[in-house]
Order: C-alpha cells, then sequence, then structure tokens
C-alpha cells in the first residue's frame, strides 16, 4: 500500500488552478468569476463538511449511524429529483414518489450486491457501504428526475393526442405509453453510454480513486464493474418506478388527463 | 369523381355497418361547469335521441367544445349527470365508455404512422386488428381517396386530418357521435360528404351533436337546432345569414 498524502499547503497551491479559470472568464468576458469563486468556496465547504462527517461515521461504525446517512442520501435524493419539474403536480406531491423510488430502487440493487457480491466483514461496513450508495442512489435519482422531467413535459405537449387516444378507448396506461417509454429510454440512455465507452476515454473516478490510493488495478477494475452494473440496474428499477408513478399522477380516477398550471403562470 | 367512387364504396361497407340497431340515448342532466368563476354551463339538459342529427351554434367562447368535452367524457362538469342508453356514466368504466361515444376534435391530432395506423388505432386498444380492406372502406366512406392509406397522417391537410378522424371513429362503430365544426375546414363538396355521412350514421341509429356554424351544414341537418348562451341551451334555429 502506497498511500501519498496531500498536506493542507500543497492543496492551497491546487487553488492555482482556479484561478487559471477564474483569469480566463475574465480575459474572455465570459462573467463566470463570481460562479467560480463562489463554487470554489462551496465546493471545498462541503466536500470538508462530508470529509468530517464521514470521518465522525468510520470512527463510530454503528448500523444506526451508517443507516442514517444512506437515509439522509435518500431523503436529499428525492428531493433533488422532485425539484424544478415543469406541468408536473408540484415538488410536494412528486417528493414523496421520488424518494420512494429512490429508496425502493436502491434497495433493490445495493442489497443483493453487499450481501452476495462485495460482502463486507461487517453488513454495515461505512467504508463500503457510504460511498457505494452515494454512487448508486444518485444514479437513482438521475433516473427519477429524467423519466419526471420527460413525462409530464411530454404528456403536457402532447396531451390533444393523449386525448384523442383516450377518446377512441385507449386506458391511461395506453394513451401515454409513447411518453412513458421514450421517458425511461432517456433515463437509461447516459447509464448505458458509461457502459460502453467505460475505459476507453476516461477512466471512471472510483477506478481511478482506487488505483490512486495503492488498490490493485486488477481488483479495482473488477470493483468498477459491479459497481457499473449496479448504476444500470439502479436506473432501470428508479426509472420504471417513477414511469409508474409519473403515469398515475396525470390522470385522475375518471381516467381523465389531470392538467397542471405552468408554474411560471402559478 | 372522388365522392361517387366513396358512394359506391359505402355500399359495400355498409354491409355489416348499416345494420340497424336500438337507437342510441345519450343525456345529459343539470349539467354545471365553471372555470375560474366564470359559468359556462349554468344547468345545461340535452337529450341526444338516436337517428337524429342535433346541431349546436352559439358565440364563440361560451363553451361548446367544453360541453362536447364533458359529453366525451373527456371533462367532468361540477354538477350533473350523463346517461347512455339510460345507464349512467359515471358508474361505468370510463374507457369502455368512450368506445362508445366519438370525439371529433376540431382540428384532430393525427398519431405518428401512416393514415392506415391511424384507423387501426381503436381497434387496436382493444386488442383487434382492422383488417385493411376494412380500413379502406372507412376512409373511403369519409370521404378521402383510398391512395392515402399508405400515406403519413402528419403531413395531411387539415380537412383530411378531419376525415382521417372520422375514419377512425368509424372503426369503433359508436352509438354517439360528437363532432365539433367538422365542416369548417371543408369545402362545399366534402362538406356535404360529411354531411351526408352524419345523416347515414343517424339513420343507423347513432345519437349526433354536431358544433357548427354552417349555414350550409344547418340547412341539410334538419335536426333540433341549440344556441348556447349564458350557459343555458336555447331550442331553435338562427335567422338565416347568422354565422357568427
Ligand atoms: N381547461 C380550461 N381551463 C380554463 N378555462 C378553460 C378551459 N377550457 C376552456 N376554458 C375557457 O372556457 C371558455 C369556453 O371555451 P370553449 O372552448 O368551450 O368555447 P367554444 O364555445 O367552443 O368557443 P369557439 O366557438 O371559439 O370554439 C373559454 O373562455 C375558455 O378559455
Ligand atoms: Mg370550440
Amino acid at each position: 500500500m502506497s498511500y501519498v498524502s496531500v498536506s493542507l499547503p500543497q492543496l492551497l497551491l491546487s487553488l492555482g488552478l482556479m484561478a487559471m479559470a477564474i483569469a480566463i472568464s475574465s480575459h474572455n468576458r465570459l462573467g463566470l468569476e463570481r460562479d467560480l469563486a463562489i463554487g470554489t468556496v462551496r465546493a471545498a465547504v462541503q466536500l470538508f463538511a462530508v470529509g468530517l462527517l464521514l470521518t465522525f461515521v468510520f470512527q463510530n461504525e454503528h448500523p444506526t449511524t451508517v443507516f442514517g446517512v444512506t437515509a439522509v442520501m435518500v431523503v436529499v435524493g428525492g428531493w433533488t429529483a422532485a425539484r424544478r419539474i415543469a406541468h408536473g403536480p408540484g415538488t410536494a406531491v412528486l417528493f414523496r414518489h421520488a424518494t420512494l423510488a429512490v429508496l425502493v430502487a436502491g434497495v433493490v440493487v445495493l442489497v443483493p450486491v453487499f450481501a452476495f457480491v462485495i460482502r463486507p466483514p461487517r453488513w454495515y461496513e461505512a467504508r463500503l457501504v457510504i460511498p457505494i450508495s452515494g454512487m448508486i442512489l444518485s444514479n437513482a435519482m438521475n433516473g427519477v428526475a429524467l423519466v419526471f422531467e420527460r413525462v409530464f413535459a411530454s404528456i403536457n405537449e402532447d396531451a390533444a393526442g393523449v386525448e384523442q387516444l383516450l377518446s377512441l378507448g385507449a386506458t391511461p396506461k395506453q394513451a401515454v405509453e409513447r411518453h412513458v417509454r421514450a421517458a425511461m429510454n432517456a433515463a437509461l440512455r447516459p447509464t448505458i453510454n458509461a457502459l460502453l465507452t467505460v475505459g476507453l476515454v476516461a477512466l471512471p473516478g472510483m477506478m481511478t480513486g482506487q488505483i490512486v490510493s495503492g488498490t490493485a488495478p486488477d481488483q479495482a477494475v473488477r470493483y468498477q464493474l459491479v459497481i457499473m452494473y449496479q448504476l444500470v440496474a439502479v436506473a432501470a428499477v428508479a426509472g420504471a418506478l417513477a414511469a409508474r408513478f409519473a403515469r398515475a399522477l396525470s390522470f385522475d380516477e375518471r381516467e381523465q388527463l389531470r392538467t397542471f398550471p405552468d408554474p411560471r403562470v402559478r | 369523381m372522388v365522392p361517387r367512387f366513396a358512394l359506391a364504396f359505402s355500399h359495400q361497407v355498409s354491409y355489416q355497418a348499416l345494420r340497424r340497431r336500438m337507437p342510441a340515448l345519450l343525456e345529459a342532466r343539470r349539467l354545471r361547469k365553471t372555470y375560474g368563476g366564470r359559468v359556462l354551463l349554468d344547468g345545461v339538459d340535452l337529450r341526444l335521441a338516436g337517428e337524429t342529427v342535433t346541431t349546436l351554434g352559439g358565440p364563440s367562447g361560451t363553451g361548446k367544445t367544453t360541453l362536447l368535452r364533458i359529453l366525451g367524457l373527456l371533462s367532468d362538469p361540477d354538477e350533473g349527470q350523463l346517461l347512455l342508453d339510460g345507464v349512467n356514466l359515471h358508474s361505468v368504466i370510463p374507457h369502455a365508455a368512450r368506445r362508445r361515444i366519438a370525439l371529433v376534435a376540431q382540428a384532430p391530432v393525427m398519431f405518428p404512422g401512416t393514415v392506415l395506423d391511424n384507423v387501426r388505432t381503436g381497434p387496436r386498444l382493444a386488442g383487434e386488428e382492422l383488417p385493411e380492406a376494412t380500413a379502406r372502406a372507412l376512409v373511403v366512406r369519409a370521404g378521402l381517396p383510398p391512395e392515402l392509406l399508405r400515406q403519413d397522417a402528419q403531413s395531411l391537410s387539415g380537412g383530411e386530418k378531419l376525415r382521417v378522424a372520422v375514419a377512425r371513429s368509424l372503426a369503433l362503430r359508436p352509438e354517439a357521435w360528437l363532432l365539433d365544426e367538422p365542416t369548417a375546414a371543408l369545402d362545399a363538396e366534402r362538406a356535404d360528404l360529411i354531411v351526408r355521412l352524419l345523416r347515414e350514421l343517424a339513420a343507423e341509429g347513432a345519437a349526433i351533436l354536431v358544433v357548427t356554424h354552417d349555414a350550409r351544414a344547418l340547412e341539410q341537418l334538419e335536426g333540433p337546432h341549440f344556441q348556447l348562451s349564458s350557459g343555458r341551451l336555447v331550442e331553435g334555429r338562427p335567422l338565416s345569414g347568422d354565422a357568427s
């Protein structure tokens, strides 16, 4: 194990990289200096906070702390996925559904892998459960967000077509089938593309991290493969659940298409 | 040339379609609908009897389309009841009831695919495959040349789309028809053809409601006429020349 540490003064030197970006922005009048400066500080604050939290959790490794952190990830993921969805029933309603989709998809994909594939020495092993759950849950979150965004927008855009199908005797499921399928497709696309190009252009972050911190490449590769397959599965499960929820939310109990006022008009 | 061909063809189709059935009866009782405090329907009673083409007029924005959407079960009234052949439609599975009530919108949306795909949509939703020959016959009956069957439906003109929408509904042999200004996008010849088709459908027992301002169509459709005004239906034909 040849672990190379970064001291704080060394870390400060890396601020020169941000200075470079800010200089370019200013020279080309991109107007991004403010965002870059805020981003520099924010990223540092957020990551150090997470670092402190992880240190605390690792030192107090206990099912409650480990799963407390995972639960927070689920809720924050659900909330993030439910935000800013135009033409939907609103964040409050979507939040419940998004959180449920992230939770179920996360459990379905994470539990079997920890139980049969990765098999940590302790089942609540923080150093494995937290980072891996984080990656998987955030992909679930992205899948849900993509599906919500797409389904509600495309149903709204094609409301007349959906009602036309209803008129011809379509069930709600049939009436929005095309839209739901397109949305689920869109939700899986990014993860599938990552699967197809992984290793060709860039090494995935986790694998890079493991190699940098001294893990043998062949082990890092195996971990990465498991993660990638998990990412695909979680996007599929979360996307499918979100699609079901979105469909149910788009109709009332009389099988009529509900319309949601544009939030800008609301 | 097209209409004559269509007529010749329509007799063939009618072998199946012309079987008379029990006249349908679509009834609306005390319908009330408001949008944002504005009362569009204020206790509307309407009885659409089979074998009859009822026409509906009235100034723009008075709620004619809103009434059609309620009768077509796409929107619920705030109050009131709908009955089809005496059965309260509130107690029926909506998608099953909608199959029996054709709603032809003013500017119908074409589904992706060909005209044939569009005409087959209704039966397909119920798990049935409409034979191409039947689809062709329906298209002709709706006043379109059969060559159009293979054409991309999205590329059609407004008037052609309307007739595809009619053919699409014909495929389900509905008991009631609701049409929103069906002749507005048609020339006189095609409009006459649609009017003739509506009369045929009525003769077969269908209950029909047509929203129209078309004086010529109103002349040819001699059933009851209503004006929607201040949320109420007023029976009686407009003075000739008044096409507001
Ligand atoms: N979903 C809705 N939400 C709010 N207002 C609506 C809605 N649908 C219709 N309206 C309003 O109801 C009124 C009546 O509309 P409707 O389309 O029924 O009129 P119409 O009699 O068919 O008019 P036209 O002859 O121009 O087609 C309009 O002012 C319209 O803005
Ligand atoms: Mg209208």
